[in-house]
Protein backbone atom coordinates (compact mmCIF):
# COMPACT_ATOMS: atom_id res chain seq x y z
CA UNK A 1 0.00 0.00 0.00
CA UNK A 2 0.96 3.63 -0.74
CA UNK A 3 2.67 4.83 2.82
CA UNK A 4 0.78 8.19 2.74
CA UNK A 5 -2.79 6.53 1.94
CA UNK A 6 -1.90 3.46 4.93
CA UNK A 7 -0.88 7.11 7.13
CA UNK A 8 -4.00 8.69 6.74
CA UNK A 9 -6.19 6.14 7.13
CA UNK A 10 -4.38 5.24 10.36
CA UNK A 11 -4.69 9.08 11.30
CA UNK A 12 -8.63 8.86 10.68
CA UNK A 13 -9.00 5.59 12.56
CA UNK A 14 -6.81 7.02 15.34
CA UNK A 15 -8.71 10.25 15.76
CA UNK A 16 -12.17 8.77 15.20
CA UNK A 17 -11.33 6.40 18.29
CA UNK A 18 -10.03 9.91 20.31
CA UNK A 19 -13.06 12.28 19.05
CA UNK A 20 -10.60 14.13 17.31
CA UNK A 21 -13.06 15.05 14.84
CA UNK A 22 -11.04 18.30 12.69
CA UNK A 23 -8.19 15.55 12.67
CA UNK A 24 -10.35 12.59 11.41
CA UNK A 25 -11.89 15.42 9.02
CA UNK A 26 -8.35 15.97 7.07
CA UNK A 27 -7.32 12.60 7.13
CA UNK A 28 -10.50 11.08 5.55
CA UNK A 29 -10.35 13.75 2.77
CA UNK A 30 -6.83 12.09 2.38
CA UNK A 31 -7.68 9.20 1.38
CA UNK A 32 -10.82 10.15 -0.57
CA UNK A 33 -8.26 12.07 -2.32
CA UNK A 34 -6.62 8.85 -3.51
CA UNK A 35 -9.94 7.52 -4.55
CA UNK A 36 -10.29 8.25 -8.28
CA UNK A 37 -13.55 9.79 -9.22
CA UNK A 38 -16.23 7.53 -11.02
CA UNK A 39 -16.64 8.45 -14.87
CA UNK A 40 -19.60 7.13 -17.21
CA UNK A 41 -18.73 5.03 -20.42
CA UNK A 42 -17.05 6.92 -23.24
CA UNK A 43 -19.72 8.61 -25.68
CA UNK A 44 -22.12 9.77 -22.39
CA UNK A 45 -22.10 13.16 -23.48
CA UNK A 46 -23.52 11.92 -27.03
CA UNK A 47 -25.73 9.82 -25.46
CA UNK A 48 -27.31 12.51 -23.27
CA UNK A 49 -27.84 14.88 -26.15
CA UNK A 50 -29.47 12.29 -28.23
CA UNK A 51 -31.83 11.24 -25.51
CA UNK A 52 -32.42 15.48 -24.88
CA UNK A 53 -33.52 15.49 -28.51
CA UNK A 54 -33.37 19.49 -28.18
CA UNK A 55 -33.51 21.55 -31.28
CA UNK A 56 -29.95 22.13 -31.66
CA UNK A 57 -28.69 24.65 -34.63
CA UNK A 58 -27.46 22.63 -37.62
CA UNK A 59 -25.71 24.80 -40.49
CA UNK A 60 -27.43 24.04 -43.96
CA UNK A 61 -25.62 25.22 -47.19
CA UNK A 62 -27.68 28.56 -48.23
CA UNK A 63 -27.19 27.29 -51.40
CA UNK A 64 -28.07 23.60 -51.56
CA UNK A 65 -31.70 23.58 -52.77
CA UNK A 66 -30.29 25.62 -55.94
CA UNK A 67 -27.25 23.74 -56.90
CA UNK A 68 -29.51 20.74 -57.71
CA UNK A 69 -29.98 20.70 -61.00
CA UNK A 70 -33.75 19.31 -61.31
CA UNK A 71 -34.59 21.54 -58.88
CA UNK A 72 -33.41 25.00 -61.29
CA UNK A 73 -35.29 23.42 -64.18
CA UNK A 74 -38.55 22.99 -62.32
CA UNK A 75 -38.21 26.19 -61.11
CA UNK A 76 -37.40 27.38 -64.81
CA UNK A 77 -40.73 25.49 -66.04
CA UNK A 78 -42.90 26.95 -63.07
CA UNK A 79 -41.81 30.66 -63.88
CA UNK A 80 -42.80 29.99 -67.69
CA UNK A 81 -46.29 28.35 -66.82
CA UNK A 82 -46.90 31.67 -64.34
CA UNK A 83 -45.70 33.79 -67.31
CA UNK A 84 -48.23 31.61 -70.25
CA UNK A 85 -51.22 31.80 -67.90
CA UNK A 86 -51.00 35.89 -67.61
CA UNK A 87 -52.46 35.46 -71.46
CA UNK A 88 -55.54 34.24 -70.57
CA UNK A 89 -56.00 35.71 -67.37
CA UNK A 90 -58.20 38.84 -68.51
CA UNK A 91 -60.75 36.12 -70.22
CA UNK A 92 -61.42 34.41 -67.05
CA UNK A 93 -61.79 37.42 -64.78
CA UNK A 94 -64.46 38.73 -66.73
CA UNK A 95 -66.47 34.98 -67.21
CA UNK A 96 -66.21 35.08 -63.13
CA UNK A 97 -67.29 37.91 -63.03
CA UNK A 98 -70.61 37.60 -65.05
CA UNK A 99 -71.47 34.23 -63.20
CA UNK A 100 -72.12 36.41 -60.16
CA UNK A 101 -74.81 39.11 -59.73
CA UNK A 102 -75.77 41.57 -56.66
CA UNK A 103 -79.08 39.22 -55.55
CA UNK A 104 -77.19 35.89 -55.80
CA UNK A 105 -74.77 37.60 -53.18
CA UNK A 106 -77.57 38.79 -50.82
CA UNK A 107 -79.66 35.49 -51.04
CA UNK A 108 -76.39 33.59 -49.69
CA UNK A 109 -75.58 35.90 -47.17
CA UNK A 110 -79.35 35.33 -46.20
CA UNK A 111 -79.25 32.03 -46.37
CA UNK A 112 -75.81 32.15 -44.29
CA UNK A 113 -77.43 34.17 -41.41
CA UNK A 114 -80.91 32.01 -40.76
CA UNK A 115 -78.95 28.83 -40.95
CA UNK A 116 -76.70 30.71 -38.03
CA UNK A 117 -79.64 31.52 -36.41
CA UNK A 118 -80.98 27.89 -36.31
CA UNK A 119 -77.73 26.65 -35.51
CA UNK A 120 -77.92 29.65 -32.14
CA UNK A 121 -81.68 27.91 -31.20
CA UNK A 122 -80.54 24.80 -31.06
CA UNK A 123 -77.33 25.89 -28.47
CA UNK A 124 -79.42 27.32 -26.86
CA UNK A 125 -82.19 24.64 -26.41
CA UNK A 126 -79.32 22.09 -25.33
CA UNK A 127 -77.70 24.47 -22.51
CA UNK A 128 -81.53 25.11 -21.72
CA UNK A 129 -81.66 21.28 -21.44
CA UNK A 130 -78.61 20.68 -18.97
CA UNK A 131 -79.53 23.26 -16.85
CA UNK A 132 -82.74 21.16 -16.61
CA UNK A 133 -81.18 18.37 -15.49
CA UNK A 134 -78.64 19.98 -13.41
CA UNK A 135 -81.11 21.41 -11.16
CA UNK A 136 -83.09 17.52 -10.75
CA UNK A 137 -79.62 16.01 -9.65
CA UNK A 138 -79.30 18.70 -7.12
CA UNK A 139 -82.42 18.72 -5.37
CA UNK A 140 -82.16 14.80 -3.78
CA UNK A 141 -78.66 16.14 -3.10
CA UNK A 142 -79.82 19.09 -1.38
CA UNK A 143 -81.58 17.01 1.59
CA UNK A 144 -80.09 16.82 4.78
CA UNK A 145 -79.31 13.09 4.72
CA UNK A 146 -77.98 13.05 1.88
CA UNK A 147 -75.76 16.21 2.92
CA UNK A 148 -74.54 14.27 5.57
CA UNK A 149 -73.49 11.48 4.06
CA UNK A 150 -71.73 13.19 1.73
CA UNK A 151 -70.02 15.22 4.73
CA UNK A 152 -68.96 11.97 6.02
CA UNK A 153 -67.44 10.65 2.92
CA UNK A 154 -65.42 14.10 2.94
CA UNK A 155 -64.49 13.98 6.23
CA UNK A 156 -63.16 9.93 5.73
CA UNK A 157 -61.04 11.02 2.56
CA UNK A 158 -59.50 13.73 4.77
CA UNK A 159 -58.55 11.08 7.69
CA UNK A 160 -57.55 8.86 4.72
CA UNK A 161 -54.99 11.25 2.97
CA UNK A 162 -53.75 13.06 6.16
CA UNK A 163 -52.75 8.88 7.26
CA UNK A 164 -51.51 8.29 4.13
CA UNK A 165 -49.31 11.20 3.31
CA UNK A 166 -48.19 10.58 7.43
CA UNK A 167 -47.69 6.90 6.38
CA UNK A 168 -45.34 7.99 3.29
CA UNK A 169 -43.29 11.31 5.42
CA UNK A 170 -42.61 9.09 8.49
CA UNK A 171 -40.97 6.13 6.08
CA UNK A 172 -38.83 8.52 3.98
CA UNK A 173 -37.27 11.19 5.55
CA UNK A 174 -35.78 12.42 2.83
CA UNK A 175 -36.17 16.20 2.25
CA UNK A 176 -36.96 16.91 -2.14
CA UNK A 177 -35.71 20.33 -3.00
CA UNK A 178 -36.82 22.10 -6.15
CA UNK A 179 -34.11 23.37 -7.74
CA UNK A 180 -36.03 25.06 -10.49
CA UNK B 1 -19.00 31.82 -29.89
CA UNK B 2 -15.17 33.10 -30.21
CA UNK B 3 -13.61 31.48 -27.73
CA UNK B 4 -13.52 27.30 -27.83
CA UNK B 5 -16.05 26.18 -25.49
CA UNK B 6 -13.81 24.78 -23.19
CA UNK B 7 -12.69 28.49 -21.92
CA UNK B 8 -15.75 29.90 -21.30
CA UNK B 9 -17.92 30.55 -17.83
CA UNK B 10 -20.63 28.26 -16.58
CA UNK B 11 -22.68 31.43 -17.32
CA UNK B 12 -21.44 31.37 -21.15
CA UNK B 13 -22.28 28.44 -21.30
CA UNK B 14 -25.27 28.41 -20.54
CA UNK B 15 -26.58 31.66 -22.58
CA UNK B 16 -24.84 29.02 -25.78
CA UNK B 17 -26.60 26.39 -25.30
CA UNK B 18 -30.25 28.52 -24.94
CA UNK B 19 -28.92 30.13 -27.89
CA UNK B 20 -28.81 26.45 -29.88
CA UNK B 21 -25.54 25.75 -29.82
CA UNK B 22 -25.06 22.15 -29.81
CA UNK B 23 -21.27 22.54 -29.02
CA UNK B 24 -22.20 24.60 -25.47
CA UNK B 25 -24.55 22.18 -24.45
CA UNK B 26 -21.55 18.65 -25.16
CA UNK B 27 -19.08 20.98 -23.08
CA UNK B 28 -22.01 22.01 -20.24
CA UNK B 29 -22.22 17.63 -20.35
CA UNK B 30 -18.34 16.82 -20.17
CA UNK B 31 -17.54 19.37 -17.73
CA UNK B 32 -20.31 18.15 -15.12
CA UNK B 33 -21.00 14.24 -16.11
CA UNK B 34 -18.03 12.84 -13.52
CA UNK B 35 -18.83 14.76 -10.05
CA UNK B 36 -22.93 14.20 -11.46
CA UNK B 37 -22.62 10.67 -11.99
CA UNK B 38 -19.92 9.70 -9.71
CA UNK B 39 -22.66 11.13 -6.88
CA UNK B 40 -25.37 9.33 -8.16
CA UNK B 41 -23.36 5.87 -8.76
CA UNK B 42 -22.10 5.75 -5.13
CA UNK B 43 -25.92 6.36 -4.29
CA UNK B 44 -27.43 3.96 -6.19
CA UNK B 45 -24.55 1.14 -6.32
CA UNK B 46 -24.92 0.11 -9.30
CA UNK B 47 -23.21 1.79 -13.15
CA UNK B 48 -26.00 1.45 -15.12
CA UNK B 49 -28.37 2.89 -13.19
CA UNK B 50 -26.56 5.22 -12.58
CA UNK B 51 -25.94 5.92 -16.02
CA UNK B 52 -29.53 6.12 -16.69
CA UNK B 53 -30.20 8.34 -13.62
CA UNK B 54 -27.29 11.22 -14.76
CA UNK B 55 -28.70 10.92 -18.14
CA UNK B 56 -31.99 11.75 -16.84
CA UNK B 57 -30.62 15.00 -14.59
CA UNK B 58 -28.53 16.61 -17.75
CA UNK B 59 -32.13 16.09 -19.38
CA UNK B 60 -33.94 17.77 -17.00
CA UNK B 61 -31.40 20.27 -16.51
CA UNK B 62 -31.32 21.38 -20.54
CA UNK B 63 -35.22 21.22 -20.76
CA UNK B 64 -35.08 23.49 -17.60
CA UNK B 65 -32.21 25.66 -18.65
CA UNK B 66 -34.10 28.96 -19.05
CA UNK B 67 -35.17 28.89 -15.17
CA UNK B 68 -31.24 28.49 -14.04
CA UNK B 69 -30.52 31.77 -12.21
CA UNK B 70 -26.67 32.71 -13.30
CA UNK B 71 -26.21 34.05 -10.20
CA UNK B 72 -25.82 30.99 -8.55
CA UNK B 73 -23.42 27.91 -9.30
CA UNK B 74 -24.46 25.69 -11.68
CA UNK B 75 -23.10 22.57 -10.17
CA UNK B 76 -25.07 23.00 -7.21
CA UNK B 77 -28.21 23.49 -9.52
CA UNK B 78 -27.01 20.39 -11.26
CA UNK B 79 -26.58 18.31 -7.52
CA UNK B 80 -29.98 19.06 -6.77
CA UNK B 81 -31.52 18.02 -9.68
CA UNK B 82 -29.48 14.67 -9.12
CA UNK B 83 -30.63 14.53 -5.38
CA UNK B 84 -34.12 14.48 -6.48
CA UNK B 85 -34.07 12.56 -9.23
CA UNK B 86 -31.74 9.60 -7.37
CA UNK B 87 -34.78 10.21 -4.60
CA UNK B 88 -36.95 9.65 -6.90
CA UNK B 89 -35.33 6.44 -8.16
CA UNK B 90 -34.99 5.38 -4.47
CA UNK B 91 -38.68 6.33 -3.69
CA UNK B 92 -39.64 3.81 -5.99
CA UNK B 93 -38.30 1.11 -4.28
CA UNK B 94 -35.92 -0.65 -6.48
CA UNK B 95 -33.59 -2.32 -4.93
CA UNK B 96 -30.21 -1.08 -3.79
CA UNK B 97 -27.41 -3.26 -5.71
CA UNK B 98 -24.20 -4.33 -4.91
CA UNK B 99 -21.52 -1.80 -4.56
CA UNK B 100 -19.33 -0.70 -7.71
CA UNK B 101 -16.78 -3.24 -7.75
CA UNK B 102 -16.22 -6.31 -7.97
CA UNK B 103 -16.82 -8.50 -11.53
CA UNK B 104 -18.16 -6.90 -14.16
CA UNK B 105 -18.79 -7.37 -17.81
CA UNK B 106 -20.91 -4.47 -18.97
CA UNK B 107 -17.56 -2.59 -19.54
CA UNK B 108 -18.52 -0.17 -17.02
CA UNK B 109 -15.93 1.25 -14.51
CA UNK B 110 -14.69 -0.84 -11.83
CA UNK B 111 -13.63 0.87 -9.28
CA UNK B 112 -11.17 -1.64 -7.74
CA UNK B 113 -9.85 -2.02 -11.04
CA UNK B 114 -8.82 1.93 -11.18
CA UNK B 115 -8.28 2.38 -7.81
CA UNK B 116 -4.39 2.79 -8.44
CA UNK B 117 -2.07 2.28 -11.01
CA UNK B 118 -0.42 -1.25 -10.50
CA UNK B 119 1.80 -1.08 -12.73
CA UNK B 120 4.39 1.24 -10.80
CA UNK B 121 4.47 -1.16 -7.31
CA UNK B 122 4.62 -4.55 -6.44
CA UNK B 123 1.45 -6.61 -6.92
CA UNK B 124 1.22 -7.24 -2.94
CA UNK B 125 1.14 -3.52 -2.48
CA UNK B 126 -0.83 -3.28 -5.41
CA UNK B 127 -4.00 -5.67 -3.92
CA UNK B 128 -3.69 -4.09 -0.61
CA UNK B 129 -4.65 -0.66 -2.27
CA UNK B 130 -7.49 -2.40 -4.14
CA UNK B 131 -8.45 -3.57 -1.05
CA UNK B 132 -8.44 -0.44 0.93
CA UNK B 133 -10.38 1.02 -2.07
CA UNK B 134 -13.20 -1.73 -2.25
CA UNK B 135 -13.50 -1.47 1.37
CA UNK B 136 -14.02 2.12 1.77
CA UNK B 137 -16.27 1.93 -1.27
CA UNK B 138 -18.33 -0.94 0.55
CA UNK B 139 -18.28 1.27 3.41
CA UNK B 140 -19.33 4.24 1.54
CA UNK B 141 -22.22 1.73 0.22
CA UNK B 142 -23.23 0.19 3.82
CA UNK B 143 -24.23 4.17 5.33
CA UNK B 144 -27.72 5.26 5.40
CA UNK B 145 -28.67 6.56 1.51
CA UNK B 146 -29.08 10.18 3.51
CA UNK B 147 -25.39 9.56 5.40
CA UNK B 148 -23.95 8.31 2.03
CA UNK B 149 -24.94 11.52 -0.17
CA UNK B 150 -23.38 13.32 2.85
CA UNK B 151 -19.88 11.68 2.71
CA UNK B 152 -19.93 11.26 -1.49
CA UNK B 153 -20.51 15.13 -1.80
CA UNK B 154 -18.67 16.49 1.53
CA UNK B 155 -15.63 14.02 1.04
CA UNK B 156 -15.07 13.04 -2.42
CA UNK B 157 -16.53 15.87 -4.38
CA UNK B 158 -15.57 18.91 -2.26
CA UNK B 159 -18.92 20.27 -2.08
CA UNK B 160 -19.21 22.99 1.14
CA UNK B 161 -21.45 23.15 3.78
CA UNK B 162 -23.70 25.26 2.63
CA UNK B 163 -23.36 24.05 -1.17
CA UNK B 164 -24.88 21.09 0.92
CA UNK B 165 -27.83 22.57 2.54
CA UNK B 166 -28.56 24.26 -1.09
CA UNK B 167 -28.44 20.94 -2.08
CA UNK B 168 -30.52 18.46 0.63
CA UNK B 169 -32.52 21.59 1.89
CA UNK B 170 -31.40 19.68 5.36
CA UNK B 171 -30.72 22.82 7.80
CA UNK B 172 -26.91 23.66 8.33
CA UNK B 173 -26.81 21.84 12.00
CA UNK B 174 -28.40 18.72 10.72
CA UNK B 175 -25.70 18.54 7.61
CA UNK B 176 -22.70 18.91 10.19
CA UNK B 177 -24.41 16.38 12.31
CA UNK B 178 -25.18 14.09 9.68
CA UNK B 179 -21.62 13.97 8.46
CA UNK B 180 -19.66 13.25 11.67
CA UNK B 181 -22.13 10.28 12.53
CA UNK B 182 -21.34 9.75 8.94
CA UNK B 183 -17.23 9.66 9.31
CA UNK B 184 -18.22 7.50 12.50
CA UNK B 185 -20.35 4.70 11.05
CA UNK B 186 -17.76 4.90 8.01
CA UNK B 187 -14.82 4.46 10.20
CA UNK B 188 -16.63 1.65 12.50
CA UNK B 189 -17.52 -0.30 9.47
CA UNK B 190 -13.55 0.07 8.04
CA UNK B 191 -12.02 -1.02 11.81
CA UNK B 192 -15.01 -4.15 11.86
CA UNK B 193 -14.14 -5.13 8.37
CA UNK B 194 -10.35 -5.43 10.18
CA UNK B 195 -8.57 -1.93 9.18
CA UNK B 196 -7.18 -0.93 12.17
Amino acid sequence: MHPSQHKALDRWLAAERDDRSDEADEALFELFEALPLLEPSAGFADRVLLRTGLPVAVEVPAAGLFAWRWARLALAVCVLAVALSVLWLPQTLKALAGTLSLAGVVDVGVKLLSEASLALVSVLRFGDWLFDLGRMLAMPLATPPVLAVLGGCLLISILAFRFLHELITRERSWTYVDPI
Amino acid sequence: MSKPPAALTDAELVAGALGGSEDAYRELVRRFERPIYSLIARMVGDAATAEDLAQEVFVKAFRRLDSYDPERKLSSWLFKIAHNTTIDHLRRGVPETVPLEGDRDDGGADLAAVLFDETSENPAAAAERRDLGRALERAIAGLRPEYRELVVMFYAEGASYQEIVEVTGLPMGTVKTNLHRARKALAEEMTAMGWR
